[in-house]
């Protein structure tokens, strides 16, 4: 189990949902206003249609009423009426040649395809010349002629203009506002969620006492702070009990020990001891020794795997105390004809026990001393592994069966059951306990020859 | 010497009562915790050796309200529990050492020495001499008759232990604490094989040699006759 924290607000779920609601937001804005563009311009169009359409119509039936001349002499009137608020008005002859109107030239080559075409003309108007889009209708008059109804489309122009501004804006300013309250929005929530997550790692790190904050707003993180807490409230309480029968455990076995050794201690100190009897009594007090360490071991194992968490943790420099314990080793190693050797990367932090993880380091540094024969070496390594710390302590000694490494790297529990009592088989499930009490993975691997033990730990940055 | 013993295991207490009255000290022995609060309370003891689980009132409870008295008085815990962190909140507890049962006897006997002895030591020394051999803790130079002797810092700080203990027997366990600040018995020769490296540096080609080994108990470092 690894703690994985957000690097920054980017990393966090409550920034990527606010993201993506300043996109929805957007979007929403964008199709509402776009929509309202589209169909308002419509009904402007056919307003326009219908406007133009009646004066065809009207048109018309001066033609049918007072033929050609009467056309001419309305649309004369027409354009001095209504000229200056935008109409078109156009008569042509078949052959397009202006018989009347306030266009210059007929805007097409012939007759128009569309049923609304739409062009553009200049007019000049005192002081100032200008291109205007107009939108037209044409009609073929029965005589032959063409009759073309106009609107000037500028002020239409505009509108779509300032339509489309007023879009922009309008898109601009609610990305602006859903941004801020989304980053207001994530920035609280990953304040509530950092919040349980410090206090996880503070629990995690042995201070079982401590609790989720509740805020008395009755809202889901009060809940959720409210159940958390409950589960904590359960597991103290375990990890209480289980000290305490682990305590008493280890009571009962350690007083009837220590009263042996007592005893055995007060036979030696009597004056002028045989040695027929001085020398079985040490013997027997050496094996009370080895008893000693044995339940030493297993009491630490049981600790280990009961899932109770460490007590007392703090930064450990590992490269440092591998560096220690090499060198303590060193000499005993060279006794043996062995030569041992270090090499670390400088200050690499875990999060642990340094008594434990020195038991650790010189379990698997005495099960090579132990194995090894003379001339043999054994390396020690500390590495950095990306956000991994890795331990190696390797040897070319005869090695062990894939099976027994396998083994090694288990549970007291599973291992326990098969009866894998020696010595060495607990010094190495008491490192694999160790292991796992500190969010570490252990293998021993095939070093070809002899043993590679690897142990990742979780790094701590300096400084942190 | 007077020390007050607090342990409520009759049978053990009644041998550990009878050595340390063999080695020269004078004992009380307290079988409860409260009986052994209100005798520690009554200040006339210079040790006091006690049981870290008693039952009602326990061990650790005892050096609190024994601090709060405001009593110096060195404590020594022993106890059955003994995991890595039940140490350390004995000690963060007020006390002063702390041995894990089961015990040797000479391991209990070296201890309370030393924490008599350290009681009693005034001052900080800038050299430690003992015969011939000499310590300059300021410079860190250590010199044997007037000739210089080249150790390793490590082995530097074994033989500050050791002679500032000067006389005092020291256990190999108080060697891995003291010197390595390990609690735990590896299982190989490891401080027998760095005191034989200290040995051969210090006491080689003297005819007194200065260290010497306490069977079945440690070492110690004197001048002898």
């Amino acid at each position: 189990m690894r703690w994985l924290r957000p690097r920054g607000l980017f990393q966090t779920t409550a920034f990527r949902m606010s993201m993506g609601y300043t996109l929805l937001v957007t979007l929403a804005v964008g199709v509402t206003l776009g929509t309202t563009y589209l169909l308002t311009q419509r009904i402007l169009r056919d307003n326009i249609d219908l406007i133009i359409n009646t004066e065809l119509n009207s048109l018309q039936d001066q033609y049918v009423l007072r033929g050609i001349r009467g056309v001419s002499a309305e649309i004369n009137v027409r354009i001095d009426s209504w000229g200056r608020i935008g109409s078109v008005y156009m008569l042509v002859s078949p052959s397009f040649k202006r018989i009347a109107g306030n266009v210059t030239n007929w805007p097409f080559d012939g007759a128009p395809r569309e049923r609304w075409p739409e062009f553009r003309i200049e007019s000049i108007e005192p002081g100032q010349r200008s291109v205007h889009p107009v939108r037209a209708a044409v009609r073929h008059l029965p005589n032959g002629d063409w009759l073309l109804v106009g609107t000037d489309m500028s002020q239409d122009e505009r509108y779509a203009q300032a339509f489309q501004t007023a879009t922009l804006w309008g898109m601009g300013l609610s990305i602006l506002v859903a941004a801020i309250a989304g980053f207001a929005f994530s920035f609280r929530l990953s304040r509530r969620v950092g919040a349980v997550t410090d206090t996880c790692v503070r629990i995690m790190s042995g201070d079982l006492a401590r609790r989720l904050p509740v805020a008395g707003s009755h809202d889901e993180f009060d809940a959720l702070a409210v159940s958390v807490n409950r589960v904590l409230d359960r597991l103290e309480e375990q990890t209480r009990t289980l000290r305490a029968t682990f305590d008493s455990v280890a009571h009962d076995l350690r007083a009837p020990l220590q009263r042996l050794r007592t005893r055995m201690d007060a036979v030696l100190r009597l004056p002028d001891l045989q040695p027929l009897v001085r020398e079985p009594v040490e013997s027997a007090l050496r094996e009370v020794d080895r008893l000693q360490r044995t339940l030493a071991t297993l009491l630490q194992i049981a600790l280990a795997e009961s899932g109770a968490p460490l007590a007392s943790v703090s930064a450990v420099n590992l490269s440092d105390l591998v560096g220690e314990l090499a060198e303590l080793f060193e000499p005993v190693a060279r006794e043996r004809g062995l030569r041992l050797s270090a090499q670390m990367q400088p200050a690499l932090q875990v999060e642990g026990n340094r008594q434990l993880l020195a038991q650790l380091i010189s379990n698997l540094v005495e099960n090579a001393l132990k194995f090894v024969p003379a001339g043999g070496r054994i390396e020690l390594g500390v590495q950095r592994h990306g956000a991994r710390v890795r331990l190696t302590v390797s040897d070319n000694g005869p090695g062990m069966a894939p099976e027994q490494r396998r083994q090694a790297g288990q549970p007291f529990v599973r291992v326990g059951a098969q009866g894998s009592g020696s010595g060495g088989g607990l010094g190495l499930l008491l490192v694999g306990a160790i292991a796992r009490l500190h969010r570490a993975e252990f293998v021993l691997e095939d070093n070809q020859p002899g043993v590679r033990a690897l142990v990742d730990l979780p790094l701590i940055e300096a400084g942190v | 010497m007077h020390i007050l013993l607090i342990e409520d295991d009759v049978e053990a207490a009644k041998f550990l009562v009878k050595g340390l009255r063999e080695s020269g000290y004078a004992v009380d022995h307290a079988a409860a915790g409260r009986e052994g609060l209100e005798r520690a309370l009554a200040g006339k003891f210079d040790l006091i050796v006690t049981d870290r689980m008693l039952p009602k009132i326990d061990g650790l409870e005892i050096i609190r309200q024994l601090r709060t008295a405001g009593l110096a008085v060195p404590v020594l815990v022993l106890s059955a529990l003994g995991s890595v962190d039940d140490r350390i909140r004995g000690l963060k507890a007020g006390g002063d050492d702390y041995l894990t049962k089961p015990f040797a006897f000479d391991e209990l006997l070296a201890r309370i020495e030393a924490l008599l002895r350290r009681h009693a030591r005034a001052g900080e020394p800038s050299r430690l001499q003992v015969a011939d051999l000499e310590f300059d803790l300021l410079s860190r130079r250590v010199t044997r008759a007037g000739r210089e002797i080249d150790l390793t810092v490590r082995e530097q700080k074994l033989l500050e232990f050791l002679m500032r203990r000067t006389g005092q027997v020291v256990t190999r366990m108080m060697l891995l604490e003291g010197v390595w600040d390990l609690h735990f018995d590896p299982q190989s020769n490891v401080v027998d094989v760095h005191i034989s490296r200290l040995r051969q540096a210090v006491d080689r080609g003297s005819d007194r040699p200065l260290i010497h080994t306490v069977r079945g108990a440690g070492y110690v470092l004197r001048e002898e006759p």
